[in-house]
This record gives C-alpha cells, sequence and structure tokens, in this order.
C-alpha cells in the first residue's frame, strides 16, 4: 500500500507536460540581454594574416647579380681540385641562378678571366658555400 | 641603338704603349659611328692560362671594358679589326641585355609555384 501511494506522490510530483515558460512582453523583446550580445561579437575570430607564416625559402644568390667579370664569386662553385662546375644538388642554388651561374662560368672562362682546370690560388681560401666534402 | 660591350685583354705592356692602343681601339669605335660610354680598366693581372697569339705566348695582360652603342653591322668588322691587331690578345664583344628585374626572384618564383599548384 504504502509503495504504490509513494509512487502515485512521484508521478503527481513529476511534471507530465513540458513547461514552457510564460512568455511576457519584456522577455519576447530580446531573448538574449544587449551585454550577452556583444560579448558574442568580440568572441568571433579576427581575421588576421598567418602569424605562424614562415619566411619565403631563397637561395644564397637570390637578389645577387652574377656577372661574369667577377671572378671570386664563381671560383665559388667550382671544385678546387679539377675547376668543375658544381652540380644543383651542391650548390644549393635554385633552377634559374644555377643557369646564371654556370652560363657565366662558361663565358668567363672562354674570355679569359677564369681557369678552366683550376681554381685560381688566391681564391681557395674563400669560405665554404656548397658544403663538398673532398676525398682525402 | 643596342648596347655592347667589349672586353679586350692587351699584350703587358709599358703605360703610353697601352694608352697608344687603346686610343685607337676606341677611334675606330667612333669612325664606325659608335656611342662610347665608357672606358673601364680591370687591372693588370696573371692571365688565367697561356695564350698564344701573333707568334707569342703571354703570360699576363691588361684587362679593358667599353662600353658603347653601336648599330648591328659594324660588329662583324670590328671583331675582324681588333684580330688583326697586334696588340689585343682576346678582344670579346658583347651584347647587353636589359636587366631582368629582380622581384621575380626565388621566394616569389616559390609563392607562385605554390599558389598555381593550390588551384
Amino acid at each position: 500500500m504504502f509503495a504504490l501511494s509513494l509512487s502515485r506522490l512521484l508521478l503527481q510530483a513529476l511534471p507530465k507536460k513540458p513547461v514552457t515558460p510564460r512568455a511576457t512582453a519584456q522577455c519576447i523583446r530580446s531573448l538574449t540581454t544587449s551585454q550577452q550580445e556583444s560579448l558574442k561579437k568580440d568572441d568571433m575570430p579576427m581575421k588576421m594574416e598567418n602569424p605562424y607564416k614562415s619566411p619565403l625559402k631563397t637561395c644564397i644568390l637570390c637578389n645577387v647579380t652574377v656577372d661574369f667579370k667577377n671572378v671570386q664569386l664563381l671560383s665559388q662553385f667550382i671544385s678546387p681540385h679539377t675547376g668543375r662546375i658544381y652540380g644543383r644538388h651542391i650548390t644549393g642554388l635554385c633552377g634559374r641562378k644555377q643557369k646564371e651561374v654556370s652560363k657565366a662560368i662558361k663565358k668567363a672562362r672562354s674570355m679569359g678571366f677564369m681557369s678552366v682546370t683550376l681554381k685560381d690560388p688566391q681564391f681557395i681560401k674563400d669560405p665554404d658555400i656548397c658544403g663538398i666534402k673532398h676525398f682525402e | 641603338m643596342p648596347r655592347y660591350e667589349l672586353c679586350v685583354i692587351l699584350k703587358a705592356m709599358q703605360r703610353p704603349e697601352t694608352a697608344a692602343v687603346l686610343r685607337r681601339t676606341v677611334e675606330t669605335l667612333l669612325e664606325r659611328g659608335a656611342v662610347v660610354r665608357s672606358l673601364e680598366s680591370l687591372g693588370e693581372r696573371r692571365l688565367p692560362y697561356k695564350i698564344s697569339k701573333h707568334d707569342s705566348r703571354h703570360t699576363h695582360g691588361g684587362y679593358f671594358s667599353v662600353d658603347f652603342h653601336a648599330s648591328p653591322k659594324i660588329v662583324s668588322e670590328l671583331l675582324d679589326h681588333l684580330e688583326r691587331d697586334i696588340d689585343v690578345l682576346r678582344p670579346t664583344l658583347l651584347k647587353k641585355d636589359p636587366e631582368l628585374s629582380q622581384t621575380h626572384c626565388c621566394g616569389a618564383q616559390a609563392e607562385e609555384a605554390k599558389s598555381a599548384a593550390s588551384r
């Protein structure tokens, strides 16, 4: 008996239909307050440039003019033992600059500015750009 | 008129003689209606390899560069004249191209390639 009556009480206590809030005139105007609206607007993502953008990849000779008269610069891209021009995988230059350098070296050789089979002795101590390890 | 650059290697001589050679070279240029822009000395240095010219072997030479504007018709005549000159070891005539803009170098190229690939 008691159990039944308890359950009946519970059933009576629980609402059978969903409770709708009594909508008054004041409520209808704005379901959210103006403060909440401004907060929402501030919260939206702002349009900005990618802050994690990595710098553009450039090769060493990016803004350097390559001239056949500049024998010292050209000598940095040839082997000190044989005078051969290093390939792209060794120099690390972009396609354009590699072509310019090799053309300038060939021009300088034919015009009598640069040696063919060796590297000028005064340029041997120059800093190593290509990072090639010669067999020793 | 197109712009040319004449790079000459002269025999290692005393100063008055070198001056005389350069003078007659520039005079031939002016005779054929060229407008000489500048004459630069790139120094007297040891040649990168021994040059045999006009029946003698040379190890040292003076490098000079002449910048001028001229009509394309005189090019072959000029080179012929310089080849015959005893004191000139190696004459080279080059055409000066208008310089390419440096803005289209590596970084810009890579960007363009990326944007083209993403499309």
